[in-house]
């Protein structure tokens, strides 16, 4: 994907839970070859719309496109998107090895094709010695890593990420966020939602605030970090606006 | 109050919370589900309906009991099936426990254990009484009917509550050491899954085999015989001693039966409790997963050839690792054990239904080792697999890969060898392609049924915590599986024996009609689980 074409665009998205709203009306445009950092309080609708944008769940309104795919077309999505959800999708039974070459073989990726890939990455994460262990034996942070190399291993256009430093050390934290700026340099686009600030505002190129399903900002961390009141860092500003956004909203 | 009453009675009142809470969340996961809902009214229509068929025989026992010979034998007789069914409440409750879900460690570092053993005892127990009790009412509504007042039944519910009593607490105690033993045990699955089934079946020949000698053939369990079977007459007795104020003689052994179930009633009600709370504070079972298996295997020859052979392989994988995948499968054995009790009085029989039977069996495996709960046996790595394949076509498939190998498995490789002893070699030629056939079908039907009633839901059987498939498909398979086998035997067997082109001609179109509803099967899946979402599972 070229850089200057918009690797997820969003129009009008919308997702009704009975008389709850996840989302509301989103609108998006996330540049290819970038790191899009999203943001949001608790609720404020993040994981549905990376479920919306990954095929997952169906909008009930609105429309939205992944490398130019419509987020509904799940058997033309998969082979533009890899996905690292909040609880890492791993069959416990298996080795670390056996899940990457099932994922594989899930995408009818010949194994040979990704393994340098898979086994770089594993390596990178300090992973290599436990990849024949049985998942059900690792610890939360090597089935997190494990998750990661699975969502990634096959070159996606676009990569979803739900909190991937959860249950990381500070090292494989540092690791994988050096990792994720690699991603972009072939020109991946990596969609990071989290709650870790300081992750966003060292990584991500683009910023989005969301809060109540609406995103209420967006910019550049450091422009976000400027704009406010606060004249802090990132995480002041992501307090004012949600605060703003509370307010507003009451 | 001293500090032991006021610590006893904070204890009692942290179970009574556990119990209240997990009763009311028990009632609204029930209530919160239109399906589960009917599926529970239904349970309990039958626990009415049963005890209903029984109504000639209540009202009869009480008509006895009011003006006739009193029937001491038959309420024997009803205090042991009453002694039964507390035992099998009681063993369920300990045997299947999770480790209090996923709120244990909120419950465990809340209340002291003990509270936490009797609270989940009382909440089980009061589980299981809400569906025999209703059962029990219909059936005293039918003595009280019989006997033209309320004494009889009176005192036969009275009666019946300390044997209640005594079944639960000893099945529970049974099932906690059966737990303990199972977790415990640091041996591979396959060892534990075999010893288990090993038990099994001794209790079951042994029981079978008891009953021969004790009971007369001619009687059909009479209750008149019960005197022949232990411990017939201490339950006359105690019997005896609740029919007392009707007239019935009151023996010593009565009272001495009676005092042994108060005591046998209390101190297993205190083991009980003291074991599953060493349980609960020792953890055993967090790491009962076996011992670890290292090393990777890669994907043998013949599977690595399409994508739903490799997917087919890891499901495979998976079982050889953790028997426990299986575990919605104990219903075969135990129609198995049933269908072979003959062969206790006469082992030839074996040799005669064992060659068809593991046919059958095998076509059964072939549809439910993977086929009954298709992707929602996947439930947690669905965000994986919804995002990786273009089509749920090679997951399905896949997983009729994966049980049509352990069918064949057992249809050929053990059903072959077996026919050779006792039957023509074209028969068992004839029986092999039949396997070959059944087997296909059995998957593709499954996958229909599984998707009609997917169960994303995790939920403990067998001491087992999965999404297992729904009990009623399984029986439903299990059941028509059995009954479509054998009718594809008696055509086969008509063929061969008696007219070829007329057997041959039955057994094409009982083909075509189990390969039509095998295909119906397989593309009604496809088509269900095509739409399917994290929205609509």
């Amino acid at each position: 994907m070229s850089a200057d074409l918009s690797a997820i665009t969003a129009s009008g998205l919308t997702k009704h839970y009975g008389g709850t709203t996840a989302v509301n009306g989103l609108d998006l445009d996330v540049p290819g070859g970038i790191v899009y950092g999203f943001l949001g309080p608790n609720g404020a609708g993040k994981t549905t719309t990376m479920r919306l944008l990954t095929g997952l769940i169906e909008p009930t309104t609105g429309d939205g496109f992944v490398d130019g795919v419509h987020c509904t077309d799940r058997a033309a999505l998969v082979d533009h998107i890899g996905l690292l959800p909040e609880e890492p999708p791993l069959y416990r039974e298996l080795t670390g090895r056996e899940q990457l070459h099932f994922a594989a073989d899930l995408r009818n990726v010949d194994w040979s094709e990704v393994e340098d890939r898979a086994l770089e990455l594993a390596d990178a994460l300090d992973l290599t010695a436990d990849l024949d262990r049985r998942i059900d034996g690792y610890s939360k942070g090597m089935k997190q890593k494990t998750a990661f190399i699975q969502a990634v291993q096959h070159h996606p256009a676009v990569v979803f990420l739900d909190e991937p430093t959860s249950g990381l050390d500070p090292r494989a934290a540092k690791t994988l966020r050096e990792l994720i700026v690699e991603l972009t340099a072939g020109e991946t686009t990596v969609f990071l939602s989290t709650h870790i600030l300081p992750v966003v505002e060292e990584i991500a190129d683009r910023v989005g605030v969301l809060y109540d399903g609406r995103l209420v900002s967006e910019g550049s961390p450091d422009g976000l970090a400027d704009a406010g009141d606060s004249e802090g860092d990132l995480e002041d500003a992501f307090l004012e606006l949600t605060a703003d956004a509370q307010s507003a909203w009451q | 109050m001293t500090g032991t009453d006021s610590a006893d009675s904070e204890m009692l009142q942290a179970a009574w919370t556990l119990t209240r809470t997990e009763l009311r969340t028990t009632v609204r996961h029930v209530s919160g589900s239109a399906r589960r809902t009917v599926s529970n009214g239904l349970l309990l229509l039958l626990a009415v309906g049963v005890p209903l068929l029984m109504w000639g025989q209540t009202t009869a026992f009480g008509r006895s009991a009011a003006s006739g010979p009193l029937p001491i034998g038959t309420l024997a007789a009803s205090y042991l099936g009453v002694c039964s069914a507390g035992g099998y409440l009681g063993f369920v409750g300990g045997f299947n426990q999770s480790r209090v879900g996923v709120v244990g460690p909120l419950i465990r570092t809340s209340i002291p254990p003990k509270s936490v053993s009797i609270g989940r005892f009382a909440t089980r127990t009061l589980e299981g009484l809400a569906v025999l009790g209703p059962a029990g009412l219909v059936l005293l509504a039918g003595v009280g009917v019989g006997a033209g007042g309320p004494l009889v039944p009176t005192l036969t519910g009275i009666g019946a509550v300390p044997i209640l009593a005594l079944g639960v607490v000893a099945g529970r105690l049974a099932g906690d050491i059966t737990r303990y033993g199972n977790e415990r045990l640091q041996v591979s699955l396959w060892i534990r899954a075999g010893l288990y089934i090993a038990i099994l079946i001794v209790i079951f020949v042994g029981t079978q085999a008891a009953l021969r000698v004790l009971v007369e053939p001619e009687s059909g369990f009479d209750p008149r015989s019960i005197g022949a079977l232990l411990p017939g007459e201490p339950v006359q007795a105690y019997a005896a001693l609740a029919f007392a104020p009707l007239g019935a003689s009151a023996e010593v052994l009565g009272g001495l039966v009676f005092g042994a179930i108060v005591v046998g009633v209390t101190l297993g009600f205190v083991a009980a409790i003291r074991l599953e709370t060493h349980m609960l504070v020792s953890d055993i079972g967090a790491d009962s997963g076996g011992p670890s298996i290292e090393g990777t295997d890669s994907v043998p020859f013949g599977f690595d050839r399409t994508p739903s052979g490799r997917i087919a392989w890891r499901y495979l994988l998976r079982t050889r690792r953790d028997p426990r995948t299986l575990a919605h499968l104990m219903p075969v054995l135990f129609g198995a054990l049933g269908m072979s009790g003959t062969a206790i009085d006469d082992p030839n029989t074996l040799l005669v239904i064992g060659p068809p039977g593991t046919v059958i069996a095998g076509a059964i495996l072939a549809g439910g080792a993977f086929c009954l709960n298709p992707l929602g046996d996947d439930q947690d790595q669905l965000p994986l697999l919804l995002t990786s394949v273009p089509t749920v076509g090679p997951l399905l498939r896949g997983r009729m890969l994966g049980g049509i190998a352990i069918g064949l498995g057992v249809a050929i490789g053990v059903g072959a060898p077996l026919g050779l002893v006792a039957y023509s070699p074209a028969f068992v030629l004839g029986q092999s392609l039949l396997a070959v056939f059944l087997t296909l079908v059995a998957a593709g039907t499954a996958l229909g049924l599984g998707a009609a009633v997917p169960k994303f839901e995790r939920r403990e059987y067998m001491s087992v915590e999965r999404a297992h498939p729904s009990m009623a498909i399984t029986f439903a398979f299990f059941i028509g599986g059995m009954v479509v086998g054998a009718i594809g035997f008696v055509l086969l067997w008509v063929a061969l024996t008696e007219t070829l082109l007329g057997g041959s001609l039955f057994l094409l179109g009982y083909g075509v009609v189990l390969g039509l509803v095998a295909a119906a099967g397989y593309w009604y899946a496809d088509r269900r689980f095509r739409a399917l979402s994290l929205d609509h599972p």
